[in-house]
């Protein structure tokens, strides 16, 4: 454009095609040397340029500027007053560099944007309708005609001829014949200006190249809105550099400015804007407070200032370290996170689970450890030192043999790992260790500890919950809540996706259905029918079990060698593959129900819940039939041992009577069956195949599975990926069950078994990393991603519930069972609990358990329950109560926004009304005094403090109309009727309601210029404004 | 030996494949087991005795009907996978929106789905329908006959499809593949939509439909398409024909052009 209007010989009319990009290169450098010595003339000749530049243009013109530095040095020697701004530029330029391009052949006149025409077409970049470019060339051409006629330069004639010829070669050069590019119908857009800035310009226009200078400032502003900002930022650049060049009004300015951005950084979030402007400004704003909060200060206190701004800076990256590295320490922090972020939150609350799990496990082992089984190996008496420690003569052949030490027979059943190696010595070691004592009171106390930590979790689990019921606003709920931000990996997004809209649609179903409620007989029919069928399968497989149980009693009884390895381990077997594989059935059945998923998951756990339950129990009265076979078995062998011991005083008193009265091996000496260490044994085999299991299915279900899909994928005939066998899917309800029944067992066999814990540690601690593998490895996201932070307390619930069935067996046979006569720390006791008894007579003052006998009695704990029961109630009651005033407060809350839903729309109606009416006004006005508006719509810079609605009206005009149409119509149209455009006025009125539409304007005027996002200048900034207005009219 | 009470342990194990999986076993029975003893019992190819019912009780002339009895036949007496008719929905919905001049079809079997491609195409379209086998071929050719269209509007190729791609734009003097659709041998779907982006018959906006991508499925073609982002895609997903419980899904490709 410049070139035009300097009438300058165009060196590159006669270039050749072939050299495009050299033409291009050269035609650049061209336009931008004209480019500076046109600005250097402006300024050498008008007096007064910073106004030109507060028109949001100096931005484009250094931009432009490019390499030429010692040009624009040059021209800063001329103006004093302008060097800061200068010195901003040239230390932008680096940055403009990559975009420098795009600006040169975008904007500075017609030359260029044939050039990027051309460019564009070879590019072959989206590309217009033909139509588009020829409008566009025409638009040219008439306002080069135009431009010609107004000014009547001969020069210039030449010059449009020049590019009259150019323009068509590069047509011609278009692959596409005539697709014209987007630039192109930008030049048009720009040429639509200028035949309107002609047409301005002709009332009253004083030649001079500042007045071109001027004009083509504006052209470009009109072209590239958001040169503004950048424009902005460059005056700020100069700023920074040079703060004592600055009067303290501009201070005081830039200060505000930086205000503005900062509280607009604060603000931003609440902002009615889309997304990507809020970006855009956030990180403008934010550049331009870290840039310009420095410059503030004066000399020391800047430098102060940048120090602490440093040293925040050091501190936050320090903190976030700090963090990281404490997520870094917590145990499988990472794995979690990865795992989550592939399978969402449910699947990853199951390994968090299972290290909660892990965590209560190592201080239980901890206790039994600790306080059990270290004393006892370290103090007390050693392994053959008596019958109930020594293997027997009749089992010490085999009492090393793997397959006998894996069933923990052997020398495993007589260590500390089992309860009835224990001695009955009150107590033991130089530190005179109560061995039964510390014995019953670490079996009480993991129980207790368990208690404890289940119930304390649960109650912060139901802090958080909250009270209410969140069937109110369903959909929203659906809408706003759904997404699970962890999700990091796409097929989970996916998945995630995928699920949420089938809820959507499901949602939608059940509304409808809600209302038809069609064949609910057929329904409830096949609920009850589902019911009943898997009731039918809890009492088969409870059948089973206990049939099985029995049957090994029998096997027992006839002695284990005679039977087969399957049938030893019948009971394991069978109530492994029942808990594997009744799940299974129970899933396919309740497909029958018809329930929605997160129902049918609870009924799912339900069932899955009574058949674990089931078994145990049966198992427990299985065993409950062997213990009171072992004790009849024992009172035979007391009577026998008598007998034999009366035999053995006999055989030996004849021969010397002074001798001591055994000399018979421990290992020679007959002894009870020991009850306890058998149920203990049946525990500790009943974990150890449980595990086995899991880790068989984990490997064979899983990892197996995975390898056959994916590698015989290449040759089937079907897809195995997406149908049938398919990777198998987390299952997080089976597994989390797995681990409460596991650890329910845990909690009843601790007592006679205190490696149970140990063992369970090993455990969980293999299937954490067996598991964090296998999932990562062989398991697909689930189809149906659903959030756990429900369910959770449930899992709580089944726990504690778990807990509390789990001790009940445990503490019946502590306080109704004798304890064998011969083994264990009770031995010899009429009840297991008598221990504290006599801890209380022997190692307590008398005073003490004088006062414990008074304070147990039934007088005083009655009234002590009786109290304990009403403050629970009154607990309860409070709770409620609370819960209550929460709901409460939450329909409240609901009724307010309502109400301010209600007055929202009262006043945006009545704002419209006011637009509406205010409307009418401008347009009068624009039709008066058309070059006002377009002073409006051109100059203003887009600034992202959101008031420009006047650029509001702009963009949505120039995209409201179609993709075809080009930016310089639309703005045409709108300065052409000034306000008339009806929808983009409404958009401006809806964003900044209140504001009558000249308001705008007149922000408009204030806000071009110096501060970037600067919504509401102080008064100063008018007269500036104003006056380079006055100058244009 | 392995005692009872393991063996009825596994019971659930085997009940629930069975109820699982009970569409599979439905799917095996109709298509091959029944498929069998016909063929045993009558001496005619399954897509003879097709045709046999089709001309003693549909309408001649009028493809709806044609189509309903096809429909019929496959659901109620024996078992034929075309495309049926609810995937087929989707397969109408598609042509009516894209209204393609030129469609090729791979796989035109006993003429069920190349019938219904015809029905939904726009006036002065042509459809290029392309069978393997001999038999089947001729047995489509009746149908398409049947149903009244004719060489103007569906041409029957009766070659390979790996060997007609290359040759069409050269014996059939095709520029420009509106609309393809898929279902001949799942393996062919990936080497054949590569010799399609070869071929350059494909234009932008082209639209290319695969059936049973799922079921029986075409996991390298589906790799592909993802791959290799010549096409903006999707699944449509639904049942297999005739039968509902088996999932499946159609892949809609449309050809975005190199990038």
């Amino acid at each position: 454009m410049d070139d035009g209007l300097l009438a300058l010989p165009d060196p590159n009319a006669t270039q050749p095609a072939a050299q495009q990009h050299l033409l291009k290169l050269s035609l650049v450098c061209f336009v931008l040397s004209e480019y500076n010595e046109v600005w250097r003339d402006s300024r050498g000749q008008s007096p007064s340029p910073p106004r030109f530049l507060d028109q949001s243009s100096g931005c484009v013109c250094v931009s432009a500027a490019g390499d030429l530095e010692e040009v624009l040095e040059s021209a800063e020697r001329h103006e004093e007053e302008e060097r800061g701004k200068e010195k901003g530029q040239e230390r932008r330029r680096d940055k403009k560099r990559k975009r420098k391009p795009q600006r040169t052949t975008s904007q500075p006149g017609e030359a260029t944007s044939e050039e990027t025409a051309e460019s564009e077409a070879r590019r072959g970049r989206r590309k217009r309708g033909r139509e588009g470019g020829g409008r566009g060339r025409e638009g040219e051409r008439q306002e080069d005609e135009e431009e010609q006629g107004q000014r009547g330069k001969g020069a210039k004639n030449k010059k449009n001829f020049n590019n009259e010829r150019r323009r068509k070669r590069a047509q011609g050069e278009q692959e596409g014949g005539g697709d014209a590019p987007r630039r192109q119908t930008h030049g048009r857009g720009q040429s639509d200006e200028r035949k309107e800035e002609t047409k301005r310009g002709g009332v009253k226009r004083p030649t001079g190249p500042a007045e071109k200078k001027k004009r083509k400032k504006e052209v470009e502003n009109s072209s590239q809105q958001e040169s503004s900002e950048e424009e902005e930022e460059e005056e700020g650049g100069e700023e920074e550099v040079k703060p004592e060049t600055l009067s303290p009004e501009e201070l005081e300015k830039l200060k505000e400015a930086v205000d503005d951005r900062k509280k607009l950084i604060h603000t931003l979030r609440g902002k009615p804007w889309s997304m990507k402007k809020k970006l855009t400004s956030l990180g403008e704003s934010q550049k331009f407070v870290e840039k310009f909060e420095g410059a503030l200060g004066k000399g020391k206190g800047r430098k102060l200032y940048a120090y602490k701004v440093l040293m925040n800076k050091k501190w936050m990256k320090f903190r976030r370290d700090f963090e990281n590295f404490k997520t870094a320490c917590i145990p499988w922090e990472m794995k979690i996170k990865e795992i989550e972020s592939h399978f969402g939150s449910s699947v990853a609350s199951y390994f968090i689970f299972l290290r909660w799990m892990y965590g209560i496990n190592l201080i239980l082992f901890g206790l039994t450890f600790g306080l059990v089984m270290v004393p006892e190996a370290l103090m007390g008496r050693p392994y053959g030192s008596m019958p109930r420690k020594t293997v027997p003569r009749s089992e010490e052949a085999s009492a090393m043999d793997f397959a006998i030490l894996w069933d923990f027979g052997g020398y495993a059943q007589y260590s500390v790992l089992f309860y009835g190696f224990y001695n009955s010595q009150r107590t033991i070691g130089w530190l005179k260790f109560r061995m039964p004592l510390s014995y019953f009171l670490v079996g009480v106390g993991t129980v207790a500890y368990s208690y404890m930590v289940v119930i304390r979790t649960m109650a912060r689990n139901a802090n958080e919950e909250g009270g209410g019921d969140d069937n109110n606003f369903n959909f929203s709920w659906k809408v706003f809540t759904s997404w699970d931000y962890l999700i990091g990996n796409t097929e989970t997004a996916d998945n995630k996706f995928a699920s949420i809209t089938t809820s959507f649609k499901e949602a939608i179903l059940e509304e409808q259905e809600s209302r038809k409620d069609d064949n609910i007989h057929l329904t409830r029919f096949l609920r009850v029918l589902a019911n009943f069928l898997v009731l039918c399968c809890l009492a088969g497989s409870g059948y089973l079990i206990y049939y099985v149980v029995r049957r090994s009693q029998k096997f027992a009884l006839d002695g284990l060698e005679s039977h087969s390895w399957w049938e030893r381990n019948e009971v394991n077997m069978v109530m492994s593959l029942l808990g594997m594989f009744c799940p299974m059935l129970f899933d396919v059945i309740s497909a029958l129900e018809n329930y929605h998923p997160r129902i049918a998951l609870q009924w799912q756990l339900g069932r899955i819940f009574a058949l674990f339950l089931g078994n145990l129990y049966t198992f427990i009265i299985a065993l409950m039939d062997e213990i009171n076979l072992k004790r009849e078995e024992e009172e035979v062998v007391k009577q026998n041992m008598t007998l034999w011991e009366a035999g053995l005083l006999n055989e030996s008193r004849p021969e010397n009577s002074t001798a001591p009265p055994f000399s018979v091996h421990p290992a020679d000496t007959p002894r009870g069956p020991c009850w306890e260490t058998m149920v203990g044994q049946e525990f500790v085999r009943l974990i150890i195949s449980d595990t086995m299991t899991t880790y068989i299915t984990l490997l064979i279900g899983d990892f197996l599975r995975a390898v056959l899909v994916r590698f015989l994928n290449h040759c089937w005939c079907w897809d195995l990926e997406a149908g049938f066998p398919s990777y198998s899917e987390f299952d997080v309800s089976g597994n989390v069950l797995g681990l409460i029944f596991n650890q329910g067992m845990i909690w009843m066999g601790a007592f006679y078994a205190p490696c149970l814990p140990a063992l369970n540690v090993m455990r969980l601690h293999v299937s954490m990393y067996l598991q964090c593998w296998a999932v990562m490895c062989c398991n697909a996201p689930q189809e149906r991603v659903f959030k756990a932070s429900r369910s959770n307390n449930f899992y709580m619930a089944m726990l504690l519930v778990i807990l509390f069935l789990s001790t009940l067996p445990a503490i019946y046979t502590v306080v109704s069972i004798p304890p064998s006569f011969d083994c264990g720390p009770f031995s010899g006791k009429n009840r297991m609990y008598d221990v504290i008894q006599e801890t209380l007579d022997s190692d307590f003052p008398p005073w003490f358990s004088k006062g414990f006998s008074y304070v147990s009695n039934p007088g005083l704990v009655l009234p002590f329950i009786l109290l304990m029961v009403l403050a629970i109630y009154y607990l309860q009651s409070t709770s409620k109560t609370y819960k209550q005033a929460n709901l409460e407060l939450k329909k409240k809350l609901q009724t307010q926004n309502e109400e301010n839903k209600k007055k929202n729309k009262k006043a945006a109606l009545k704002a419209a009304m006011e637009l509406e009416e205010a409307r009418k006004g401008p347009r009068h006005t624009s039709r008066t005094s058309p070059p006002r508006s377009i002073h409006a719509g051109v100059g203003t810079p887009e600034h992202p403090g959101g008031l420009g609605g006047t650029w509001g009206t702009l963009k949505t005009s120039s995209k409201g109309r179609d993709k075809g149409e080009d930016h310089g119509r639309g703005q045409r149209a709108n300065q052409g009727k000034g306000g008339q455009q009806a929808p983009s006025l409404r958009d401006s009125g809806g964003r900044v309601p209140g504001i009558s539409p000249p308001a705008p304007r007149s922000h408009t005027h204030q806000t071009p210029g110096h501060m970037p996002g600067n919504p509401r200048q102080p008064a100063p900034r008018l007269h500036r404004v104003s006056s380079s207005q006055g100058h244009r009219e | 030996m392995v005692s009872p009470a393991i063996a009825l342990a596994l019971l659930p194990l085997l009940l629930t494949f069975i109820i699982r999986y009970r569409y599979y076993f439905v799917l095996f029975y109709r298509a091959v087991l029944v498929r069998v003893w016909y063929d045993c019992r009558t001496g005619l190819s399954r897509e003879e005795r097709a045709f046999q019912f089709i001309l003693t009780h549909a309408t001649p002339g009028d493809p709806d009907s044609i189509l309903d009895t096809f429909d019929f036949w496959c659901s109620k007496v024996e078992f034929i996978s075309n495309i049926g008719p609810k995937k087929g929905k989707i397969l109408d919905r598609l042509l009516s929106e894209q209204c393609p001049l030129t469609v090729l079809e791979l796989g035109a079997h006993c003429g069920y789905s190349t019938v219904r491609i015809a029905r939904a195409l726009p006036l002065g379209a042509r459809l290029y329908s392309v069978e393997m086998d001999q038999r089947n071929a001729t047995i489509a050719e009746k149908i398409i006959r049947l149903a009244g269209f004719d060489d103007d509007t569906v041409e029957l190729i009766v070659n390979p499809s790996d060997e007609v791609i290359p040759k069409l734009r050269s014996e059939y003097g095709l520029e420009r593949l509106d609309f393809v659709f898929m279902d001949h041998w799942k393996k062919c779907y990936r080497p054949d939509l590569q010799a399609l982006e070869g071929s350059g018959l494909l234009g932008k906006g082209s639209m290319i439909l695969a059936d049973n991508v799922l079921f029986p499925g075409a996991p390298n073609f589906l790799r592909h398409v993802r791959g290799c982002g010549l096409y903006e895609w999707r699944i449509h997903r639904a049942s297999l024909e005739y039968i509902k419980g088996i999932r499946d899904g159609m892949a809609e490709l449309v050809y975005q052009g190199v990038k």
